[in-house]
């Protein structure tokens, strides 16, 4: 059946282009192959030189062309250098096309998707193909990422599905807002929000369409694309269709996730406080265990093994003026947290069509459907895990509930007043919340892309993109009755409609002025359209206990919002590059844009980057080499967030109704954001490409900064948006890569990123000296903020008082003495010092074999995790040390400014550990390295003979690993944490990378996969 | 290249017409203003909360009430020096204060003088509020979008409390029938009568002057005052719904310890861990034969499982004795869901009338006040007319003038305004002496670094002060670790 499809297909190609190939004299035939490895190339364009009459080669590298003696062919391929061959009086002529190493290694996709040489470019970008991300079996495009680009910083929220990730290049632009680069696809901006703190939207597509990715780390690369370019951009291109004869690709991978790095508990003390035994309270300050009390290793039995399958397709080919693209992904799975799921559906299609030998049009449109059910609601400041690391050993978390579905309370918070009504000091174990109350986020998106492009002259083209990403998300949770908190339920659910239209005129000029000078330009202009509509219900009190939904809820009881954002931004741009001999290039960078989130006065800006290069191996004899050196300035706006202008007023929730103040102000002064950076690399191409050594310092200062943040409540609000402060981020990146070995049937192709930044917050606004994240404040012992001169991804806490020498000062009864007078302290730098991805590639007849180290040296993480774990007498330290006596290493003021080493014993009681240990914050700071494989692919292809007895093209099999080893000095669980997920989406809030409060561990899960070609 | 020339300008001119389609910036969806009589219920909701979030730290500094644990950082230790937030900073500037500066302006646009007397006098009775707790705060620079205001001394900010309820009281003078409609709809204390504002500007301002009357005003101006709110009075109660279905429709003291407004962490309701102090508890035992407890304490408090009335010390907890031996505090009189929220109750005008008269030297006008007030109190509660002829005639209630001692009203006060943040200016106005507060004693879990000081503010919001401030905190020496013991203004002056 499918034979007879694809050769209908086959057949309707040829139908197609042989419209024109009657009616001429000599037949010629031949074989087509490649110079490398004499295998047949099908889809290689065949013509008559000057004419319009073509074919392409078939399955088998076949072709047949009518031609008259004297004729040129031409033979073209993509990858390949063409060739030309003038007709003789031979019929058949065998050609072998070599490879085009220039193509295929040095073109990348810079702004607005244009492709340029890698040679003469003024700033620093870098392309990942779709088989490395491919290898990496992450379903999440950022998570894939990771390690694989040097200078982007990618941090998970943590290991329950529908959970965001992070990406920043080249550290925090913006103290508050979307520090995230600009998402692409096809030309296309696309969201990445991760609206309700559930998944970041970049999660929606399909990894496996992806053709390339290509990094524009700083302003001087995405100047172009002008607003939120200070943060860079990632570009997505995805796979066309190629082509020739129809190809179906298949794969089916089955994940098996197993629950990661879990912080440690004590399992020596039951619940109660201060020593004696409680069991009206969490907290596990109690007597010791006896030996008849059964001790549940709760996190243990809280998490599961999660299996996930995922089947994808793909269709593709074509004729030289019509090609398409066809894929469908289907992923089903389950996570290390029970009643977990996810369930991702995506269809892709393209085509392509070449109108007249000037025009051509290109059409897309992906449809997804996306819904994930998680675990439970986190908080604003972090996950929920502490629920499970907190919850006491002497009940078993598996006990939630009654044979016959009632909540099991294990007691009452409020014991002693059980006749109060609406008790619901309930205490029981999380797991009612994760089986019961499981929240989800539904997403249906729509991404569509039309592309009309006009070669007016050989030197100029005309282009116009339209593109529209619309997807609906529904999210909502429900507490069933009988959930502590809300006994009598509740409900809670927003739906969204979320349209973003982007529109880009272009017009590209590539010319040759004098031989020797070469000139590129492109003009445009382009309009983006936002909008978000969403409507929320909330309800309580089910009237009905079995039924969850608004219809069995009292009208007084239901609660309704409505919201609309909009907004319009208009930008016209130039981009001129003039190029001497490729030796030299220069090229600069206009945008003005407008946008309607500024007032009428300031809502034009513009701003200009200038880079040029100078290639010096073509000033000597470089056959086998290439270097180049390359600086660049730019300079970038940021509008503001949307309706931050104006007050507002909202319902009055209360008693007679009516109407009070927002919390937050309106601004009529805003101004734009700006962006200045400074970019120097150099680049080596050594030993025929053997090693390629890519090297870029970048300084960059954000000024003027659109913070939203708290104001001081005598100005009459909570809320405002300003301009103030400034940041300064510098840092270097450098890659590496190169073949070691490259033998026959062996190869082997390293990889090495390597970065690391540093930031400054050198401005706050007005007096203020600490700037507190809004979401990563879990205790006043540490929180996460930026402090004026010191890093800007910050900890701000409280140390002991030390002395000179930096002694702790131990005061007369023994214990260390806080510091509390200055509670604001700089405590740590949430920043890596150094981040190396290391990818490693073996090639063995039929086997590959990839797998990516990743290093991170330095960086602090708050423990946050512990500080509450140990508060509630359950974590390690508590196990390990409590009642124990201790003599802290620290001095004693004499009285006379001189100090002398401690040597008084004291107990590390309750009392301790609860007022003293954990009122201090650099307790629970810890500097911390990993090393961990990201992962780790082997795969096999089943030789040619067995593949065609099977009657496919290919076949391959891959055994997959992720996360399979981590190495670590943390003393808590994972250390990739970032407590309140990205802040994309206007969320208010810097990063909390580096936070690490009730995060669920990354899991390690194991992939088989097997994937056919037809 | 000269391409540019001709596309830049022609965009331009696309532009000009695009201008338009930029305006697009207002909220569609959301107003900006709406009319004076639409925004007068929230700040009255608002001021009933601000109140609360006040009573909420002041009746333990005041020993109504103590924790169940003895471990409590701030209701037995008096720590302030952990905590992230402190919401009543807000809900004076920003709920009450900024809606009440909304409203006086729109009602000046209006030409509604009603509206705007109204919203000054609510806008003094906040600014009272929130200093009696906070002392020193920006009046003068305040909602001027200063983002460091100079923080004014309290008698700064007492005399613009003194001109906005001039002020108030003006507009009130000049309302007439060209203003915006003020009733029950709109006015949920008063239901638009001008008169009864009128009395409860005068009692705010009685309450003032008697802060500094001791030093400084004399006392003659609070007894005008308190006789001009009296004269035509009608309590200032914020009405909770009778049968409350939402949390913004329950009294904040109510057994489904109601939080309307999630993100305030330190607004809570913590009666379920707290038990009656036996400092209070003395105060509501008659133990006379045929009297044992103060009537009013079966209204105040509900019966413990074994109908027995324990008492915890200050910041000990329950020292080994079960909840259920202790009075429910729930479902009194002033604690259910459906309970009313007092602004000012007339027996609050009596006791400082006693009070006045009492300085006054006019003993036998102390005394009628003073039993007045007792009576008052007992009505509202509902006090049987047997049992509160008991306790009339007990020894816990004076006969005669001669024998009346100050501590004798400050009690019968401290009774009646049981959980109302005015008890605990008054334990400061006294400096919590025993003259006045018979029985009073230093708690024992008390910070020992605070060297036996008592408890005499609340520190500002750290989320907002301590950040944005910083110079004036420094100033005022507002990061100490013992601020909270520092004493006012009207305290450090006080010849009590």
């Amino acid at each position: 059946m499918k034979k007879s499809i694809r050769s209908m297909l086959w057949g309707l190609c040829l139908l197609l282009l042989h419209a024109h190939t009657f009616a001429q004299s000599a037949s010629i035939t031949g074989v087509v192959t490649s110079a490398d490895d004499g295998i047949p190339l099908p889809g290689v364009t065949v013509r008559v030189k000057g004419g319009t009459d073509g074919t392409f080669t078939g399955p088998d590298g076949q072709y047949t062309i009518n031609a008259e003696k004297g004729q040129v062919l031409v033979y073209s391929f993509i990858g390949f250098l063409p060739q030309e061959r003038t007709i003789g009086n031979e019929g058949v002529i065998n050609i072998s096309l070599k490879t085009d190493a220039k193509t295929l290694d040095e073109v990348v996709v810079t702004a607005l998707g244009i492709e340029r040489d890698k040679r003469t470019l003024t700033y620093s970008v870098q392309t990942i193909g779709g088989e490395d991300l491919q290898d990496s079996n992450q379903p999440n495009i950022v998570n894939a990422l990771q390690g694989q680009v040097a200078g982007a910083q990618i941090t998970s929220s943590g290991g329950s599905p529908g959970l965001p990730s992070e990406i920043i290049l080249r550290g925090v632009s913006s103290l508050t807002g979307d520090n995230q680069p600009l998402i692409i696809v096809d030309g296309v901006r696309v969201s990445n929000a991760s609206i309700n703190g559930t998944s970041n939207r970049l999660s929606d597509f399909n990894p496996n369409d992806i053709e390339n990715v290509s990094i524009l780390k700083g302003a001087s690369a995405s100047a172009l694309y002008g607003i939120d370019a200070a943060s860079g951009a990632v570009i997505i291109t995805t796979k066309k269709g190629k082509a020739g004869d129809m190809r179906i690709n298949a794969a089916y991978n089955t994940v098996v996730e197993t629950v990661g790095r879990l912080p440690e508990q004590q399992k020596l003390y039951t619940v109660g406080f201060g020593g004696t035994f409680d069991n009206s309270t969490t907290s596990s300050w109690g007597r010791k265990y006896r030996v008849d009390e059964p001790i549940y290793d709760n996190p243990q039995r809280f998490f599961q093994t999660g299996v996930t399958h995922d089947a994808n397709v793909n269709i593709n080919g074509g004729t030289e003026k019509y090609t398409y693209y066809l894929s469908g992904n289907y992923r089903n799975g389950t996570s290390t947290i029970p009643n977990t799921e996810v369930d991702r559906l995506s269809l892709l299609m393209k085509g392509n069509s070449q109108l007249s030998e000037k025009l051509s049009f290109s059409a897309s449109a992906n449809y997804i459907a996306n819904t994930i059910k998680e675990g439970l609601v986190g908080s604003s400041s972090g996950g929920w895990g502490n629920s499970i690391y907190r919850y006491p050993l002497r009940y078993d978390i598996e006990g939630y509930q009654y044979p016959n579905g009632d909540p099991n309370y294990v007691f009452y918070n409020n014991n002693g007043t059980p006749d109060i009504i609406n008790d619901d000091t309930g205490i029981i174990s999380p797991l009612w919340g994760v089986h019961r109350n499981p929240r989800s986020t539904e997403v249906k998106r729509i991404v569509l892309n039309g592309l009309l492009s006009y070669d007016v002259l050989d030197w100029l083209n005309l282009s116009y993109r339209l593109g529209q990403d619309f997807y609906n998300q529904q999210y909502g949770y429900v507490n069933v009755p009988g959930t502590p908190g809300s006994l009598e339920g509740r409900l809670y659910q927003t739906t969204g409609n979320y349209t973003n239209i982007t529109s880009t005129f272009n017009a590209t000029i590539d010319k040759d002025i004098t031989p020797d000078i070469h000139a590129t330009a492109i003009f445009g202009t382009n309009s983006e359209y936002y909008e978000g509509e969403s409507l929320s219900v909330s309800g309580e009190k089910f009237q009905n206990p079995d039924i969850h939904s608004v219809n069995v809820i009292e009208a007084p009881n239901i609660g309704l919002g409505e919201g609309y954002a909009r907004r319009r931004r208009y930008g016209v741009y130039g981009d001129v590059k003039v190029e001497y001999k490729s030796l030299f290039s220069l090229s600069y960078t206009g945008r003005n844009d407008w946008s309607s989130t500024l007032p009428a006065d300031n809502r034009s800006f513009y701003y200009s980057s200038l880079g040029a290069s100078f290639a010096f191996s073509e000033l000597m004899d470089s056959q086998h080499w290439f270097g180049k050196l390359r600086a660049s300035y730019a300079k970038v706006g940021k509008d503001a967030p949307i309706y931050s202008t104006d007050a507002n007023l909202i319902k009055y929730q209360g008693i007679g109704g009516g109407f009070v103040k927002d919390a937050t102000a309106g601004n009529p002064n805003l101004k734009p954001e700006t962006t200045t950076e400074k970019e120097f690399g150099v680049e080596f191409r050594l030993f025929d490409n053997r090693l390629t050594f890519d090297a870029t310092y970048y300084d960059a200062k954000s000024e003027d900064q659109i913070i939203r943040a708290r104001v001081p409540l005598p100005t009459g609000y909570v809320i405002q948006t300003f301009n103030a402060g400034s940041i300064h981020n510098k840092g270097i990146e450098v890659s590496m890569g190169g073949t070691p070995v490259k033998s026959g049937d062996f190869s082997w192709n390293v990889t090495l990123n390597a970065w690391g930044n540093r930031s400054k917050m050198l401005e706050l606004p007005d007096q203020v000296r600490v700037f507190p994240y809004t979401f990563g404040q879990p205790y006043t012992a540490a929180i996460a903020g930026s402090k004026l001169d010191e890093p800007v991804l910050g900890l701000i806490g409280t140390d002991y008082k030390r002395n000179e020498d930096g002694y702790m000062i131990i005061g007369e009864d023994g214990y260390p003495v806080i510091d509390s007078e200055n509670k604001q302290q700089y405590i740590g730098n949430r920043e890596p010092k150094v981040n190396f991805g290391l990818i490693n590639k073996f090639n063995y007849k039929n086997f590959s074999l990839s797998f990516l180290w990743d290093f991170r040296v330095g960086g602090d993480v708050y423990n946050a995790t512990r500080l509450g774990m140990t508060s509630a007498g359950i974590s390690e330290d508590v196990g390990e040390w409590r009642d124990r006596e201790f003599v802290f290493n620290g001095v004693v003021d004499r009285g006379d400014g001189n100090y002398v080493k401690n040597t008084q014993p004291v107990v590390l009681d309750y009392n301790y550990f609860t007022t003293n240990y954990t009122a201090v914050g650099t307790n629970f700071v810890e500097k911390v390295n990993w090393a961990r494989m990201r992962y780790a692919t082997v795969s096999y292809s089943l030789p040619e003979n067995i593949s065609k007895r099977l009657n496919v093209s290919r076949m391959n099999i891959e055994f997959s690993a992720q996360n399979p080893i981590l190495i670590t000095n943390y003393s808590g669980g994972d250390p990739e944490v970032n407590s309140a997920g990205p802040n994309a989406g206007g969320a208010e809030g810097g990063s909390t990378m580096g936070v690490d409060y009730g995060a669920i561990p990354l899991p390690k899960s194991y992939s088989v996969g097997i994937s056919v070609g037809f | 290249m000269k391409k540019i020339f001709y596309i830049i300008p022609a965009a331009l001119l696309l532009f000009s017409s695009c201008e338009e389609k930029l305006d697009i910036n207002q909220n569609p969806v959301q107003p900006v203003t709406t009319s004076s009589n639409l925004m007068l219920p929230g700040i009255e909701g608002n001021m009933a909360y601000h109140l609360y979030s006040h009573a909420r730290y002041a009746t333990y500094h005041s020993m109504y009430l103590t924790s169940r644990y003895g471990t409590a950082r701030i209701e037995d230790r008096w720590d302030y020096n952990q905590i992230t937030r402190l919401g009543a900073w807000r809900w004076h500037y920003f709920d009450v204060g900024s809606n009440a500066i909304g409203l006086i302006e729109r009602a000046q646009q209006e030409g509604s003088d009603n509206y705007e007397g109204v919203g000054k006098i609510m806008l003094a009775y906040s600014y009272l509020t929130a200093t009696d707790s906070f002392g020193d705060m920006p009046v003068l620079e305040a909602y001027t979008g200063d983002f460091s205001p100079t923080y004014d001394t309290q008698d700064v900010v007492y005399k613009e409390i003194e001109r906005l309820l001039d002020e108030g009281m003006a507009s009130l003078q000049a309302s007439d029938a060209g203003d915006k409609t003020m009733n029950a709809t709109s006015d949920l204390i008063y239901q638009g009568n001008l008169q009864h504002w009128m009395s409860f500007a005068h009692a705010i301002k009685a309450k003032m002057y008697l802060r500094t009357a001791n030093f400084d005003g004399g006392y003659d101006r609070v007894m005008n005052e308190v006789n001009a709110a009296l004269a035509n009075w009608k309590d200032a109660i914020y009405y909770y719904s009778s049968n409350p279905q939402r949390d913004w429709e329950r009294n904040m003291w109510g057994p489904s310890t109601p939080s309307p407004q999630w993100n305030f962490a330190d607004i809570r309701n913590y009666l379920t861990y707290s038990v009656p102090t036996d400092f209070f508890m003395n105060y509501l035992t008659v133990d006379e034969p045929n009297i044992q407890y103060d009537p009013r304490l079966f209204k105040l408090t509900t019966p413990g499982e074994d109908n027995t009335y324990e008492a915890a010390r200050v910041s000990l907890g329950l020292e080994g004795r079960d909840m259920s031996e202790f009075p429910n505090l729930y479902n009194g009189h002033w604690t259910s869901d459906s309970s009313p929220l007092p602004y000012v109750l007339e027996e609050e005008l009596l006791f400082i009338k006693a009070e006045v008269a009492f300085h006054q030297g006019n003993k036998p006008a102390a005394l009628e006040a003073y039993r007045e007030g007792i009576l008052t109190n007992m009505n509202r509660l509902g006090v049987e007319q047997d049992s509160l002829s008991n306790y009339m005639e007990s020894a816990k209630v004076r006969k005669a003038a001669d024998a009346l001692k100050i501590s004798d009203i400050m009690t019968q006060k401290y009774i009646a305004l049981y959980l109302q943040p005015e008890s605990w200016v008054d334990m400061r106005r006294y400096q919590y002496k025993e003259t006045a507060y018979p029985g009073i004693y230093y708690p024992e879990n008390v910070l020992t670094e605070f060297g036996g000081k008592w408890i005499q503010r609340l520190p500002y919001d750290p989320q907002t002060e301590y950040i944005y401030n910083p110079q004036e905190i420094e100033r005022l020496g507002a990061s100490a670790r013992d601020w909270v013991t520092k004493k006012f203004w009207w305290e450090a002056n006080s010849t009590l």
